[in-house]
């Protein structure tokens, strides 16, 4: 949730009575996060998803005042201690008893209406085994009691700052682990103790799944860790196969499970999931690929070329996978010699390339939503943009971003603007100037910051670029982060 | 080997121990309190509810912060110590 229950809970504490309006899907969260507040009994009531205001406020505007009013009941009067005990062995048994343990499911009610595993994806697990665990163990210098802490001063959730060494508090149920919990998770996912560091490094990023839209978590690996582990940056590197990309990318999702509590439609409320979710998503960085002069991942969040990162995005929170360009030849055809349809929409037929392709992609990418975009694009393809011009990365993300400029009377129409200008409260950052203030005609940036925009050089040798919502500028307010994979090893 | 029995680890996370506190005691009456509405998201709701409260609970002392994001602007410490209770919406 978005900070309300902390807040409620620090006036309750205060002596100030308090009622809050959410809706009725939210209340399994209402009630956890109040309980992680502190105060568990929390006076809610629910709002309607369907109803319009006046006639929804009309059915429960009196309930509000009773529950200010009405006498607190001898639970509501209580305080005491949480403190739910937990055994550390889970399940003693054979290992085929053991995969039927840790594939036990129960129902959850709508908005699921379904059967969910409790301990795992839906899918069979590689047996967390004391032996195993130990084995895992030995791919990190970290004790195994230690718990997991911020490695670096950084902002961990909506105007929540984190300092180095603060315990991470994993979303959405607020709970901790030490690096054996992790190793555990790691284990299950069919992870390889080389792989440890990167796990450690992904639960250090608090395990946010997102909410109410298409979040897709995505994991980008920068760095010597590429090869030193076998990552596929290659032909196929989204899909399956690799004994590396989807481990690491499982570990992700199943850590969110076991380590954040986050359960669909309990507190996990993406309408639809996301199917890139299904098994994780880790993918790397070729940095062989990279023209000159452009900097990888790791250099662009102020690592160094020699350091290992893993860069955490929220892909998909406004739209998803928007595109792959191009048709099989066309690419090509653009290229070496200007022809083909491509061609004809850029105006220059029968002009050998290199051309700028990124000019194919404007505007029906912004069209459908706004936001930084991330670009996967295959080497050749990063080194035609290298070829025309552009020296960096941050010359293509410049260009992007003017690009994205459209007038006002079209930005109004957009859905989450009404969101992200505060109700259009605030001022338009590029003019300086009050939003209240300005002209249909006024010209506003559909991407808030070239940075925002991020460039992935990986894939096969098939010319083609998928163009994937969300960038950099992550869920919410909190930008996609950089996070040390050395220092977890 | 099939027979062998292992011990299998835990892979849920820790729940950090909570102090619990109860809840502020209610008030005996409306009339003449100062109730604060925190206003964030969904408009479509808060908006007719603020008319609705302003407009059916003449004796209260209304207080307001809005914003449109789900995140509430919260009351100061000096505001808390003038404020008799609190409505918060909507939470998502």
């Amino acid at each position: 949730m978005w900070g309300q229950l902390p807040y409620i809970a620090r006036l309750e504490k205060a002596g100030i009575p308090t009622v809050l309006i959410d809706l009725e899907d939210q209340h399994n969260m209402v009630v956890q996060e109040a309980m992680a507040s502190g105060v568990p009994k929390v006076r809610f009531m629910p709002a309607s998803r369907t109803l319009p205001g006046p006639r929804d406020v009309d059915k429960w505007i009196e309930a509000l005042f009773d529950a200010l009013t009405r006498p607190l009941t001898d639970e509501e009067k209580q305080s005491g201690f949480f403190s739910p005990s937990q055994e550390r062995v889970l399940f003693e048994g054979t290992l085929d008893e053991a995969q039927d343990f840790y594939q036990q499911t129960r129902y959850v009610p709508r908005p699921v209406d379904a059967e969910l595993a409790v301990y795992t994806d839906g899918f069979p697990i590689v047996i967390p085994t004391e032996e195993r665990v130990a084995k895992m163990l030995k791919g990190t210098s970290h004790r195994p009691d230690e718990i997991i802490t911020y490695q670096k001063d950084r902002p961990v959730r909506l105007r929540v700052e984190g300092n180095r060494g603060d315990v991470v508090k994993f979303q959405p149920r607020l709970w901790t682990a030490t690096v054996e919990k992790v190793a555990i998770n790691a284990v299950m996912a069919g992870c390889k103790p080389e792989h440890l560091p990167v796990v450690l490094a992904i639960a250090e990023t608090g395990l946010t799944t997102g909410t109410t839209n298409f979040p897709t978590q995505v994991l980008v690996l920068s760095g010597p860790i590429v090869k030193e582990i076998g990552l596929n940056t290659g032909c196929g590197h989204l899909g399956p196969g690799s004994r590396v990309n989807g481990p690491i990318g499982r570990a992700f999702q199943l850590m969110a499970l076991n380590l954040g509590g986050a359960i669909p439609g309990v507190n996990r409320m993406s309408a639809h999931g996301s199917p890139m979710n299904n098994g994780g998503m880790c993918i790397g960085e070729n940095v062989d690929g990279l023209p000159p002069g452009w900097k990888g991942l790791n250099e662009e969040h102020g690592f160094r070329k020699d350091e290992s990162v893993m860069v955490f995005m929220t892909i998909g929170n406004h739209g998803g996978i928007l595109g792959h360009e191009f048709s099989p030849g066309g690419y090509r055809a653009l290229q070496k010699s200007g022809h083909g349809g491509i061609a004809r929409r850029l105006g220059v037929k029968g002009k050998p390339g290199p051309h700028n392709w990124l000019e194919y992609l404007f505007p029906k990418l912004f069209s459908i939503t706004e936001g930084g975009f991330t670009l996967i694009m295959i080497p050749e393809m990063a080194r035609h943009l290298y070829d025309i011009g552009f020296k960096s990365k941050d010359d293509v993300y410049e260009w992007i971003y003017k690009k994205s400029f459209e007038p006002l009377r079209e930005y109004r129409t957009r859905s989450w603007p009404d969101l992200t200008t505060n109700g259009w409260m605030g001022r338009e950052k590029t003019s300086g100037k009050l939003w209240k203030e300005l002209s249909d005609d006024d010209m506003v940036p559909v991407v808030n910051e070239p940075f925002d925009n991020c460039i992935i050089v990986a894939g096969g040798e098939e010319e083609g670029c998928i163009q994937l919502t969300g960038g950099r500028s992550g869920f919410g307010d909190l930008p996609s982060a950089a996070y040390s994979i050395d220092a977890w090893r | 080997m099939a027979d062998k029995k292992y011990k299998c680890l835990n892979p849920v996370g820790i729940q950090v121990p909570v102090k619990t506190y109860p809840l502020a005691p209610r008030l005996d009456k409306i009339d003449g309190k100062t109730i604060h509405f925190s206003i964030c998201g969904e408009p479509d709701i808060t908006i007719a509810l603020e008319k609705r409260l302003r407009s059916d609970y003449p004796n209260i002392n209304w207080t307001t912060k809005k914003t449109y994001t789900p995140t509430p602007i919260e009351l100061s410490e000096e505001e808390m110590k003038t404020t008799d209770a609190v409505i918060l919406g909507v939470c998502w």
